[in-house]
């Protein structure tokens, strides 16, 4: 499954690179850059991953400098991130790998970090209005998220009856966009039958989540499924309804980590869901910014590179944020009883 | 009072020791970039510690401050959107604080429940208007110049919340430790009873002290909104914690009736130098949570063992 879906990421980049015309600039290793990966907060396992990533990056490229992993409590998001970054700027780190969880409210941050020479790079998560962010990492293109969460919806209910969503913050720009994307999807006729009948929020702590995903089967007696675009929201659904025994009347669907899901995948809780890689999301965010650093990039729209074993790469204007850049990395797998067992181990 | 002189001396030393092992430890320390992001990181907070001080020496407590403070940001962002001018959007925002403040002290004071228990629904109650005014989504078209006010210097490099917090920890000071008023909230906060039996306004004074937390906690929501540019439902959510730690820390007794304006200020600082200083080290998240949190610990058990300790010393002789 990882070769396949890294040989298709290859593929994909390739045909950008194409596209693009441009010749790919590839990195000088041994560099010196100091490099922060801010994740939304510590302690859940995709930021891990992508820090796994990161690291990989980092001693791939010899970069000199130091990669430091650190970041908020979940209940001091906001306020850390901020915090974070500013000291970052103070510190004159290079660049400040950011998984943004504070909306719009951190970019007075990001600029004042960019004024003082550090670059913000955004990864799973961008700054809504794009203020102080130099580029934006994107997973997979958030309107085909739409797309594959729709069509698993789909399937699960055999095409009929109510479903409900459970995402993370309110705020989330990530989650948010995903959403409207399916909301968007679900107008085709394929999906004339279904109906998404509320959405609710975890905060990204199972506990709350827990909680709200019971609370939507309590008032929505004829559910048929639970989407949830985030993998602590989608883990702790299918917990919820496996606990209550509910699975055979509410499934669990949504955007989860394998390693987390198997289980609840194996006993038809949640017969099917879809991720990225987040070790490749890590490993190419630290790419990007590791040119961005050493001044083989600036960060402009049409700049194409080479991010090691993922292939070319190009910054392009993003179609979700007006005065956004981003970077594609492209596809996603649905993981299903055929195969999340062996991407779980 | 000998013993309330030696513990702020005593944080005075922890103080001056914090400044010199992170201005060894980071180049960048003592740079006045550093210091103003220091103070700006948490200057919301800390000028609701101001006006904590007064509410908990006075035997009371109030946990909705930082709702208040959601509330009063939120209902900005709202009437800004609604295309209400910036100027009449901060009066009417913080005429909310104040009628937070007013609602607190109806039932404390009027009805005799007890802070705790108020403030505590109050706390829930006040952060769901927020939510319910913002819908779940964020706002950020704030007027330039108010975004203007809270991001860039005001006087030099120093911007306006600072100058705000000078100025209020100078008022604060001199309300509490030099008028009549101060006196009277020592003396209440003491012992109630017999500040009632001696004819004191004990009433008007605790409704004084809820309004006031009121209407400072807006002031320092629609601050915070100015610094970040943006507001959303959870804004300065889990806030009143810090806030009540720098009090406790700063010497004033969790039961009321001591401490002074000068220890809080110095716990102000000591908890913003150990903060920025852990993060120049890349020390943060839950390390530095834990930190704190054994600091208060510290801080409410010092007092007590020596208390209990002098009581015992004296029980001897």
């Amino acid at each position: 499954m990882k070769h396949l879906t890294v040989s298709t990421l290859a593929l994909c980049a390739a045909m950008f690179g194409v596209q693009a015309n441009a010749q790919a600039v590839t990195a000088e290793k041994g560099g010196n850059a100091n490099m922060v990966l801010l994740p939304k907060f510590l302690g859940i396992l995709p930021f891990d991953q992508a820090n796994r990533g990161a690291e990989e990056a980092h001693a791939e490229l010899g970069n000199t400098g130091t990669l430091l992993y650190t970041g908020p409590t979940p209940e001091n998001s906001v306020a850390g991130q901020i915090e974070i970054l500013t000291t970052a700027g103070s510190q004159g780190q290079a660049v400040v790998m950011l998984s943004n969880n504070a909306g719009d409210q951190i970019a007075p941050a990001a600029e004042a970090a960019q004024a003082a020479g550090t670059k913000v790079v955004t990864w799973d998560s961008p700054i809504p209005s794009g203020a102080g962010e130099t580029v934006f990492v994107a997973q997979v293109d958030f309107g085909s998220i739409g797309v594959v969460m729709a069509d698993m919806a789909h399937s699960i209910m055999g095409g009929e009856g109510e479903f409900a969503v459970l995402s993370a913050t309110p705020d989330a720009a990530n989650q948010n966009a995903w959403i409207a994307a399916m909301e968007e999807a679900l107008k085709g006729e394929k999906y004339a039958s279904m109906k998404l009948v509320d959405t609710v929020y975890g905060d990204d702590q199972s506990e709350v989540s827990y909680n709200r995903a019971l609370a939507l089967v309590d008032s929505h007696p004829n559910l048929k499924l639970i989407m949830s675009p985030t993998t602590v929201g989608i883990q702790a659904s299918a917990k919820a309804m496996q606990d209550e025994g509910l699975c055979d009347k509410v499934k669990v669907s949504g955007l989860g980590l394998p390693a987390e899901m198997v289980s609840y995948t194996m006993n038809g809780c949640a017969p099917g869901f879809a991720l990225w890689s987040f070790v490749d999301l890590g490993y190419l965010t630290y790419y990007t910014s590791y040119m961005l650093a050493t001044g083989k990039i600036t960060g402009e729209v049409g700049e194409t590179f080479n991010a090691g074993r993922m292939g070319d790469y190009t910054i392009e204007q993003d179609p979700g944020r007006e005065n956004g850049k981003r970077i594609l990395m492209g596809p996603f797998t649905v993981y299903t009883s055929a195969n999340v067992e062996a991407e779980a181990n | 009072m000998t013993a309330l002189r030696s513990w702020e001396g005593f944080l005075f030393a922890v103080l001056i020791l914090i400044y010199a092992v992170n201005a060894w430890s980071s180049p960048v320390f003592l740079t006045p970039g550093n210091q103003i992001n220091m103070f700006q990181l948490s200057v919301e907070k800390i000028i609701v510690a101001l006006v904590m001080t007064f509410v908990i020496i006075n035997g009371e407590i109030d946990l909705s401050v930082a709702s208040i403070m959601g509330l009063a940001a939120c209902a900005f962002g709202w009437l800004v959107q609604a295309e209400v001018p910036g100027g009449w959007a901060i009066m009417i925002a913080l005429m909310i604080g104040l009628a937070c403040g007013a609602f607190n002290a109806l039932f404390i004071v009027g009805f005799g429940i007890p802070s705790l228990v108020v403030t505590l629904a109050t706390m829930i109650a006040f952060r769901g208007f927020a939510r319910v005014l913002v819908e779940d989504r964020g706002i950020n078209a704030f007027p330039a110049w108010f975004n203007h006010l809270g991001q860039k210097g005001l006087i030099g490099p120093v911007p306006l919340a600072m100058v705000v917090f000078a100025v209020l920890a100078v008022l604060a000071y001199l309300i509490l430790q030099r008028t009549a008023f101060g006196r009277k909230v020592y003396f209440i906060g003491a012992n109630r009873a017999v500040a009632e039996f001696s004819g004191l306004d004990v009433r008007a004074v605790k409704a004084k002290i809820f309004i006031a937390s009121g209407v400072v906690s807006a002031l320092a929501g629609i601050l915070f909104a100015a610094r970040v540019g943006a507001v959303r439902g959870d804004v300065a959510q889990g806030f009143e914690l810090d806030i009540i730690t720098m009090v406790l820390l700063g010497g004033v007794s969790i039961f009321g009736g001591a401490g002074t304006m000068s220890g809080t200020i110095l716990a102000i600082l000591i908890v913003l130098a150990l903060r920025n200083g852990m993060a120049l080290q890349n020390i943060t998240g839950h390390i530095q949570t834990g930190v704190l949190g054994i600091l208060l610990i510290l801080s409410v058990m010092v007092p007590i063992i020596r208390e209990t300790g002098g009581r015992l010393i004296a029980r001897v002789r």
